[in-house]
C-alpha cells in the first residue's frame, strides 16, 4: 500500500492484515553540484527499489510519505525526529517497522531502535536503465523482499 | 464622462478575474468527481490492446511466468507497466493466462514457491492458495479466483489483453 487515497482507504478496512511499515529515509543536499547528481540518483533508486517491493508485497506492507533530511555527517542530529517519526507512524498498529535507505550512516544511530534497516547498495554514477543495473536492482529486490518475509515468519 | 464609464477600473478587472478563477477552480472541482463517477473509463489499460507475449509452441504444461510491457492510462498519467502472467495449458488443453495478483489484498502470487504445495499458487502474504486453474482454497484469505487475461492467437503467436475478473 502506499500513501495514496485508493490504497490508505484499503488500509484502513484491512489493518490487521497489513502490519509492516517501510519508511524511506532519503537524504539530500543543495551544496555541491556533485552531491546534488549522487543524491538525487540515489533518492531515484530507493524509489525504483521501495516501488518494485511495494508490487511484491502490497497486500502486506505500506510506505510511508517519504522521511526527507539534509545530508549531513553528523547524523545523530537526525535522530531525535527520526524517533517522532516512527512513534508517529506506530499509532497505526504495525507489528514490524523498515527503514529503507541509501545512506549507511543510519546504521549506528538506529541500533538501539526497535526497527529494522535496510541499506541499499548505491552506484556512484551512472543509467538505471541500463540493462545491468536494472539486474542488479532485480536480485536485490528479491534479497530485500525475503528478508522482510523472513522476518514475518520468526 | 462617457468615457469614463467604459473604462474598467482596477478594483472591477479584479472582481472579473477573481470569478472567472474562482469559475475555473469550481470547473476543477467538478472534473475529478466526474471523474471518480465514470473511474473504470478512465483507468487502466487502452482498450482493445492485445501484446505478444509468447509463441503458442512454447507453452507448456507448467505454468511459466512471462512479463510484458504494456501502456496503462491512470487519471493523470500515462506510463508503461510491466504486467506478469502464469501461462500454460489445462487438462482440457486450453491456453490460461493466470494475473498474480492476489485477490485478496493485492501482493504477487507465485508459482509452487511453497513446498507443502508444490500444485498450487501461494502468496506470501497471508498464506493465501490458488489451485492450478487459479481458483481460491477455502480457508485461506482469498476470496475469488485469480483473474485471467483475455488472449487472442495469431500466426502461432499468444497476445494478451485485459486482466479480467472469471
Ligand atoms: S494478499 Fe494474498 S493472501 Fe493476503
Amino acid at each position: 500500500m502506499k500513501y495514496k487515497t485508493s490504497d490508505t482507504s484499503q488500509y484502513t478496512q484491512a489493518k490487521e492484515y497489513i502490519d509492516t511499515a517501510i519508511i524511506p529515509l532519503i537524504p539530500f543536499s543543495f551544496v555541491s553540484d556533485q552531491e546534488m547528481t549522487q543524491l538525487s540518483l540515489q533518492k531515484e533508486m530507493t524509489q525504483i527499489y521501495i516501488d518494485q517491493i511495494e508490487k511484491e508485497l502490497k497486500g502486506r506492507v505500506f510506505v510511508t510519505p517519504e522521511y526527507y533530511y539534509v545530508k549531513n555527517d553528523k547524523i545523530s542530529d537526525e535522530k531525535l525526529r527520526l524517533e517522532e517519526y516512527v512513534n508517529h507512524i506506530n499509532k497505526q498498529p504495525f507489528k514490524y517497522i523498515f527503514l529503507i535507505t541509501p545512506d549507511n550512516k543510519w546504521r549506528k544511530i538506529t541500533k538501539d531502535m526497535d526497527v529494522d534497516l535496510i541499506w541499499i547498495p548505491v552506484i556512484k554514477e551512472g543509467n538505471l536503465n541500463q540493462s545491468e543495473t536494472q539486474q542488479l536492482i532485480q536480485s536485490q529486490v528479491k534479497e530485500i523482499q525475503s528478508l522482510i518475509m523472513d522476518s514475518w515468519n520468526e | 464622462m462617457t468615457d469614463k464609464k467604459n473604462q474598467v477600473s482596477r478594483r472591477q478587472f479584479l472582481n472579473y478575474t477573481l470569478t472567472g478563477v474562482g469559475g475555473f477552480m469550481g470547473a476543477a472541482m467538478v472534473a475529478p468527481m466526474v471523474g471518480f463517477a465514470i473511474d473504470p473509463l478512465l483507468k487502466g489499460q487502452k482498450d482493445t490492446e492485445f501484446i505478444y507475449v509468447m509463441d503458442v509452441s512454447e507453452i507448456t504444461n507448467e505454468p511459466q511466468r512471462k512479463t510484458f510491457k504494456v501502456d496503462q492510462v491512470d487519471g493523470w498519467y500515462e506510463s508503461q507497466v510491466d504486467r506478469t502472467a502464469w501461462i500454460f495449458k489445462t487438462e482440457e488443453g486450453n491456453i490460461l493466462a493466470l494475473s498474480p495478483v492476489c485477490t485478496h489484498l493485492g501482493c504477487t502470487v507465485d508459482w509452487a514457491s511453497n513446498e507443502q504445495y508444490p500444485n498450487q499458487f501461494f502468496c506470501p502474504c497471508h498464506n493465501g492458495r490458488y489451485t492450478k486453474t487459479g481458483v481460491n482454497i477455502e480457508g485461506t484469505p482469498p476470496t475469488e479466483p485469480l483473474h485471467a487475461y483475455e488472449y487472442k492467437v495469431e500466426d502461432g503467436k499468444l497476445l494478451l489483453g485485459k486482466a479480467k475478473k472469471r
